[in-house]
């Protein structure tokens, strides 16, 4: 990444501001030690380096400390018979965890309950973003305030989401559920009680919460395109359809992509409003892996099912990372070559 | 194109701009209505949320603020969530401003990567780090306290940081720096007195974006904390309605748990706004 341009003008401003900075002692030994990042030869440079690398160390060695380290002996649970309570049958069965995940029937619902929930919730919160971000596409005081007040639901604790939606949709004396079962909309027990309806609804609930972030996401998107494009289009007499279809979406894709990718990662570990709402049920319905993972692992203790549940969502999450970088990438060499 | 169609064009226009305003209005209403009837329950009376059937209109009551007053330890509550969020953003913002600095005026070849990289933590599903950490939280004997939620959530609120501060020091010429730099300041003088205050908006960003996410933070510290270290998420759970707990302890209860990160993103909406489009990139 250097910059030819710079390098000569950065090369000596740090000459000049060091002019009676000679290499210390630490410098000379790394020097001695580190050949390759401080070449003997540019003392200004290495001293350089050395200093950006002081500023970095306390994060990485933070991350490596809280979260890579926790993180890979997670992982390798996944390799073990582990439970907290039994800790004397630990023993180490290889691939013996993921065999039982992918033969176990409620594991492959669990699966499957995830990547129908995520596909739903994720398109519907395209869809509806989609519309909201146009409607506010036009920068006006109207729209700015809109957009301030559409953003509440994104900062509320989905604990919180949970607890509204289960109160309101609740079959006795709820508002909303009240009258859902009287007029016989839903179940005896309500939407959530309902083994049919209760995902859909753990969806409705995600759709409320996110829709506005995801209508954020494509705002900032819409606001990238260039306004002469678009007033282009309008003096050739396209149509507001027309504008839209060749030229507004196909010059959003990339955006598209990413906010489609984001919302899909988070959806795909969804839990708090889950857990207050079903907690898995009505009969397995709404259990995701997340919720079936929390249970193996912090209700049961059993960390080696838990971890190999943990271990498939990260796949998955990698996967889905993967496929749209590779779309993204493939799109942006299409348009541009 | 004659008068007479011109002036049609202009209120099919008009029409169109009623249209998309009355829609605006009926989106944000739909949006924010849950949360209104959840504040809403604070101030009704026990006997008016569980009417059948239920009822708009109510005489209202501070009654439940009481109740929670009574049931609950709010001071220690507030100080637990207020602890968590300040905390972690501290840590965040100390480890992760320089580190994003060190990383945009790097010419190493990968350290976008990196950035990318300590962006890329949010992915691990919590629960794989979250058992580890409970063991070695228990280890250090920091387990029940919200030290250990700190550090775990710390990790996330600082790779977030990283990035937000790298692509803000990237949009920032280095020039005033060095010239600093040449009047006799060292390095980090120049990185601390001269760069940092011209990113204090995407300071402010990533700081609103980590106390968010902390505070709302519910797996984590359902798991780490104890009974006195328990934040106003935790608590909220517990303040669902058996009967005699009513709704309106729950909606009293949730003023505190989720309006002041509610009136924070009202307030300071250009930097929440900010931190919410960059994160996510």
């Amino acid at each position: 990444m250097a910059d030819a341009a710079t390098q000569p003008k950065e090369a000596a401003a740090a000459a000049a501001a060091s002019t009676h900075a000679r290499p210390g002692l630490g410098q000379r030994l790394l020097g001695r030690f580190f050949p390759a990042l401080f070449p003997p030869g540019e003392p200004l440079e290495a001293q350089r380096r050395l200093f950006l690398i002081a500023l970095t160390a306390p994060v990485i060695t933070y991350v490596l400390v809280f979260a890579v380290y926790p993180a890979i002996v997670g992982l390798s649970y996944s390799l073990w018979r582990y439970n907290l309570l039994r800790p004397h049958r630990t023993a180490f069965v290889g691939f013996d965890n993921y065999v039982k995940f992918f033969s176990d029937p409620a594991m492959q619902a669990a699966l499957w309950n995830t990547a129908v929930f995520v596909v739903a919730a994720v398109i519907l919160e395209f869809l509806l973003g989609f519309a909201l971000a146009l409607l506010l596409w036009r920068d006006r005081l109207f729209s700015r305030i809109c957009l301030a007040l559409l953003l509440v639901p994104v900062t509320v604790t989905p604990l919180a989401t949970g607890l509204i939606f289960r109160a309101l949709l609740t079959a006795d004396y709820g508002p909303i559920g009240y009258w859902a079962r009287i007029l016989g909309i839903s179940g005896e027990r309500g939407f959530l009680g309902t083994p049919s309806t209760a995902l859909a609804t753990i969806v409705v609930m995600d759709v409320w919460q996110w829709t506005p972030l995801m209508a954020l996401i494509l705002l900032a998107g819409l606001k990238a395109i260039p306004a002469t494009t678009l007033e282009a289009a309008r003096v050739d007499g396209a149509t507001a359809l027309q504008r839209l279809t060749t030229i507004v979406v196909p010059l959003m894709v990339p955006s598209i992509l990413l906010a489609l990718l984001l919302r899909m990662i988070d959806a795909s570990m969804v839990f708090d409003t889950i857990y207050v709402t079903t907690n898995g049920g009505p009969n397995n319905a709404t259990n995701v892996l997340m919720i079936a993972a929390v249970k193996e692992g912090l209700e049961f203790f059993n960390i080696g099912t838990a971890s190999t549940i943990a271990t498939v969502m990260l796949a998955l999450v990698g996967l889905m990372a993967t496929v749209f970088f590779l779309l993204i990438g493939r799109y942006e060499k299409k348009v541009a070559p | 194109m004659t008068e007479v169609s011109a002036s049609a064009a202009r209120r099919g226009l008009r029409l169109r701009g009623l249209a998309e305003n009355a829609a605006l209005v009926a989106a944000v209403i739909a949006f924010l209505a849950p949360l209104v009837w959840l504040y809403s329950t604070a101030y009704k009376p026990a006997r008016e949320i569980f009417q059948i059937p239920p009822a708009l209109a109510f005489t209202p009551t501070l009654e439940n603020f009481r109740v929670l007053l009574e049931l609950y330890d709010l001071p220690s509550l507030v100080s637990s969530s207020l602890g968590i969020s300040l905390g972690t953003t501290a840590v965040a913002l100390l480890v992760g401003v320089p580190g994003g600095y060190a990383l945009a005026r790097s010419r190493w070849k990968h350290a976008t990567t990196l950035a990318y990289a300590l962006l890329a933590i949010r992915m691990m599903p919590r629960v794989v780090t979250l058992m580890p950490f409970y063991l070695m939280m228990r280890d250090v004997g920091l387990l029940g306290t919200i030290w250990a939620v700190v550090l775990t959530n710390a990790t996330l609120s600082a790779g977030f940081v990283v990035w937000m501060m790298f692509s803000y020091f990237r949009a920032l010429p280095p020039e005033a720096e060095y010239a600093a730099q040449i009047d006799g300041r060292t390095a980090f003088g120049a990185f601390l007195f001269v760069a940092v205050p011209l990113v204090v908006p995407g300071i402010v960003a990533s700081a609103l974006f980590s106390i968010m996410l902390s505070w709302n933070d519910f797996l984590t510290p359902v798991f780490l904390t104890g009974v006195d270290s328990k934040p106003l998420s935790v608590a909220l759970l517990s303040a669902y309605g058996t009967k005699d707990v009513s709704w309106g302890t729950m909606g009293a209860l949730a003023h505190f748990a989720t309006l002041p990160i509610v009136l924070i993103a009202l307030v300071l909406n250009r930097y929440f706004i900010q931190g919410l489009t960059r994160g996510m990139h």
